[in-house]
């Protein structure tokens, strides 16, 4: 047991930890970088599309009305989306559906493809911009197509500007800093588990912490990603208040009346 | 005293960076005071109309995203601080 301390506490172990934070360059051609996270996005892509091009050829070709577990699955996945982007946003959930449905797929099989021992797609700051950015998109675009030029008087307060210019921001650091702290923690996990190879540990301890680390943050911020675009969308086609003047009249006469009575 | 004044430029000069990443850990307390007065909000609304479990569960989601950022923010602080600084 003396042993069990001195090898937690081996700190040099960790010096390796310090290369995984920040993606390496795989390919460097000039000024024109790769990353391995970027490689491991186009398997993800590739994965993502093959997958799609099977269902579509051997399930969705064969559609029943007493479905099967996959048709299930994917009706309830697809309904899911198109549910919430029903209710979040009426006239543009047919295009707020699909993309909501994409981005979470993309960021849930760009963690999940963790398992494999490849670096996440998620964890590189880029990509997490990239999604942000589609998002924030989206959110004006749509705005500015619902409520046109009236869309003009939301800026008529410049805190507001901020409020918009923060939203890529935050979207990017919430979903960069959790995939990566999933990542690092499992990355320090496995660390760990190399060094002690005894009491059977380096089968469980993976196996018990992957789901919290991994698959639990995968979901997660999936759903977070698609239910908070939603959200900016909704907040976004609003139709900004008409500026009622009858109340303000009101006060001025009420003003004014008191003053009389004051007077008076 | 002057020796406890160099002790302590002299650490915050090699450790200084490990000791931010510490206090940037303490994000840590407000999103968990936060995210536990949401949950418990929402567990009693649901108790009170257990009918809306379903929307209470979607805003609950939300509100625990914007919580847990900053926690993340300060997670990313403490980790760059130890790995790159």
């Amino acid at each position: 047991m003396e042993n069990f301390s001195a090898q937690l506490l081996a700190t040099d172990k960790f010096a390796g930890l310090k290369d995984k934070i920040f993606p390496s360059d795989v390919i460097v051609i000039g000024g024109f970088r790769i990353n391995d996270s970027v490689i491991t996005g186009f398997i993800v892509v590739f994965v993502l599309l093959i997958a799609a091009l099977i269902l579509r050829l051997t399930v969705i070709r064969h559609w029943k009305t007493t479905p099967s577990a996959i048709q299930m699955f994917l009706e309830w996945l697809v309904s899911f989306f198109d549910k919430s982007a029903d209710e979040m946003t009426e006239n543009y959930s047919k295009l707020m559906g699909p993309y909501t449905l994409g981005a979470a797929t993309y960021i849930c099989c760009g963690v999940l493809i963790e398992m494999f021992g490849l670096r996440p797609a998620i964890a590189d700051i880029g990509a997490c911009f990239a999604l942000a950015l589609c998002t924030f998109l989206f959110i004006h675009t749509l705005g500015f197509a619902k409520n046109k030029f009236r869309r003009f008087t939301h800026y008529l307060n410049p805190i507001n500007i901020v409020t918009d210019l923060s939203v890529p921001v935050s979207m990017t650091f919430r979903l960069f800093g959790s995939i990566l702290s999933g990542m690092v923690i499992m990355d320090m996990v496995y660390i760990l588990v190399e060094s002690i190879w005894y009491f059977g540990l380096p089968l469980v301890l993976p196996a018990v912490l992957t789901p919290l680390f991994t698959l639990f943050h995968a979901f997660i911020q999936s759903y977070v990603f698609a239910s908070l675009t939603l959200t900016f969308v909704q907040e976004a086609i609003e139709t900004p208040p008409r500026r009622q003047k009858k109340p303000k009249k009101q006060k001025v006469s009420d003003g004014e009346a008191a003053g009389k009575q004051a007077t008076a | 005293m002057e020796l406890l004044v160099t002790m302590l430029a002299n650490l915050l000069a090699t450790d200084g960076a490990l000791l931010g990443a510490g206090i940037a850990a303490l994000t840590g307390l407000g999103a968990g005071i936060g995210m536990g007065i949401a949950t418990g909000k929402a567990v009693e609304a649901t108790a009170r109309q257990p009918e809306a479990v379903g929307k209470i569960r979607t805003m609950l989601l939300l509100g625990l995203a914007f919580a847990e950022t900053t926690a993340i923010y300060g997670l990313l602080v403490s980790i760059l601080l130890i790995f790159v600084a």
